[in-house]
């Protein structure tokens, strides 16, 4: 049937009331994700006779960053640092507080609420919190908890600078892996535990032919999603370390904004961020494909 | 629950003990770095590492606002946050709405468009937006100049792109709108729609049925939807370290960066009392979001 007059007039009031978003989001997301492109084809700089004048350069940029050790090194940097904290270090952690959680135990709240808190920090203070805990040699929190434990303290952040970052940044998305594991795990019906009980399963037998199985499309969709939201940390790391010492942490968003607005390079941040977005949208798009929405 | 046999309940005991242990590790993992702020920003001489504090104070406190321009921070902070806090609620609630209402071809195009939009990580878009909004801003300055003069600047601290009050609300507003598009969209699906049309059949017109009908219901999503614009706005560092230079329009995460970048004379009791100031709005925001959190972790989808 077609649409009457009355449908059409509003379908037209909704799109208007959707417009705003739409401006916002094109102007300030879609435009400037298509606008990098170009950029990156150009010699774009902040200062300079460049900044005056921008020169296409066509694929310039691209051979110049294929050839730039320290653009591998964070495209390496931040591979090790999303496997160590989000892939390991959130997922273990996670798990293993969603699990314990699952149990008839009290304090429950009590827990989760301490385990969230970490999640709530904005990220300065994240990374300041962790300065606390890491410089200062002897004197840090870190290395007096190992030398109650007879180990011999270190200055973590020069000595050990990716694994800090690693570690820190699973102690900030212990909450997300907990919070998506736990509504994974309550979906999978008690009577599945009951019945294998009763065949005689030890609890590692039930984990590993259960729990693990049935959890899977939910562990997927976590690491889709935490893999995306690690690449794209910024400021903990910013404010912690600022990508040293040597490149040691500058992970690929750190490398982009150093490049950018450091040494002003507009043009080759560009390609950088390039490189960034195709990488997420690869991973999204898998995300997406995974999700249903519903309409 | 079935009677156990002696040896489970003892298995069950073991397991118990076992999840204690564990949890309590982990706990004291997360919640450690967060002792060393609360004591430090009380401790009359704070050192950088944890300690308890031998003469008590809330002089740091203080300090923060007679030393420091603390309040002019949170000011700019909580205006810049909170404007883009309500223009997030207000377009997502009319956008929500219309995602959810209609049938149109652009439906499920705009609906995966916002997923794969918020995979994009911010730090890849900040380079073009530094351009465009560099671009905005010298248009408007050049329109403005000629009309105003001498007071372009005080104008263009509100209305400015970069530099601007106006530029950091619009573009910490749109950075969490598909978020909270999508939050809206999937609350107004869960909303009957017979008040709608019983609305509609008394030919309310579409003004009436949003403010009589709509904005009463949707109160609860809304609420939602802004306690996650307001976290993840509140939070965000990167938008600020670029597109704001100018001190009168310092944040609270600049000032706190700044502050501990002067590394000669760094103030530990103060940077810790500035640091707990801005943690605090974030944690009260963070308890009341935390009943949203599953759907909102997982997308906003059911699954």
């Amino acid at each position: 049937m077609a649409m009457n007059l009355h449908e059409k007039r509003v379908e037209r009031q909704l799109l208007w009331i959707l417009l705003p978003s739409l401006v916002l989001l094109v102007a300030f997301v879609i435009y400037p994700a298509l606008y990098s492109i170009w950029l990156s084809l150009t010699n774009e700089a902040l200062t300079g006779a460049a900044a005056a004048n921008p020169r296409f350069v066509g694929l310039k940029n691209y051979s110049r960053l294929l050839a730039d050790g320290k653009f591998w090194n964070s495209l390496l940097v931040t591979f090790f640092f999303v496997i160590g904290s989000a892939v390991i270090g959130q997922f273990v952690l996670g798990l293993v507080s969603a699990m314990a959680l699952k149990r008839s135990i009290r304090f429950k709240r009590i827990f989760s609420s301490i385990i969230l808190l970490p999640n709530a920090a904005p990220e300065v203070v994240a990374g300041f919190m962790w300065i606390s805990m890491l410089a200062g040699g002897e004197h840090a929190t870190l290395s007096r908890i190992v030398m109650f434990f007879g180990i011999t303290p270190a200055d973590w952040l020069q000595v050990f600078p990716l694994a800090m970052i690693i570690i820190v940044n699973t102690w900030r998305g212990i909450a997300t892996a907990m919070i998506l594991l736990t509504a994974g795990l309550s979906t999978i019906p008690n009577e599945i535990y009951e019945a294998a009980r009763m065949d005689g399963a030890t609890p590692s037998q039930m984990f590993r032919r259960i729990t693990v199985p049935l959890m899977m499309p939910t562990i997927l969709l976590y690491m889709l999603i935490s893999a995306i939201s690690t690449i794209a940390v910024f400021g903990l790391v910013y404010a912690l370390t600022r990508g040293g010492p040597g490149g040691a942490t500058e992970v690929i968003s750190i490398y982009l904004y150093n490049q950018s607005f450091t040494a002003y390079q507009l043009g080759y941040g560009a390609a950088v961020a390039v490189v960034v977005l195709l990488i997420s949208l690869v991973i999204g798009l898998v995300y997406v494909r995974s999700m249903k929405v519903e309409v | 629950m079935a009677a156990l046999s002696p040896s489970e309940a003892a298995n069950a005991g073991r397991a118990n003990l076992m999840a204690y242990a564990t949890l309590s590790i982990i706990s004291i993992f997360c919640i450690i770095p967060f002792f060393w702020v609360l004591l430090a920003s009380l401790d009359g001489n704070a050192k950088l590492f944890l300690a308890w504090p031998e003469n008590w104070t809330i002089a740091n406190y203080a300090r923060v606002f007679t030393k420091e321009d603390g309040g002019k921070w949170l000011f700019n902070s909580l205006f810049m946050v909170g404007g883009a806090t309500l223009l997030v609620m207000v377009l997502a609630g009319l956008g929500g709405y219309a995602l959810s209402r209609t049938n149109a071809w652009w439906k499920l195009p705009f609906l995966y468009g916002i997923l794969l939009i918020r995979v994009l990580p911010q730090t890849a878009l900040v380079v073009p937006l530094y351009k465009l909004m560099l671009t905005l801003n010298n248009a408007e300055g050049n329109l403005l100049r000629p009309i105003f003069g001498e007071y372009t600047r005080a104008i263009m601290r509100w209305t400015g792109f970069i530099d601007g009050y106006l530029g950091m609300i619009l573009l910490l507003a749109t950075m969490q709108l598909p978020l909270a598009l999508w939050i809206m969209k999937t609350f107004f699906d869960g909303l009957p729609r017979d008040y709608e049309e019983a609305a509609l059949m008394d030919g309310a017109t579409l003004i009436q049925r949003i403010r009589r009908v709509l904005i009463p219901l949707a109160l609860p999503g809304l609420a939602a939807a802004g306690l996650f614009a307001f976290m993840s706005a509140w939070g965000d560092f990167l938008l600020p370290l670029t597109f704001l230079s100018s001190p009168e329009l310092q944040t609270l995460p600049l000032g706190l960066f700044r502050a501990f970048l002067r590394v000669n004379e760094i103030d530990y009791g103060l940077l810790a009392a500035l640091a707990f100031i801005y943690l605090l709005p974030a944690v009260i925001a963070f308890g009341f979001a935390r009943r949203f959190l599953v759907q909102t972790f997982s997308g906003g989808v059911k699954g």
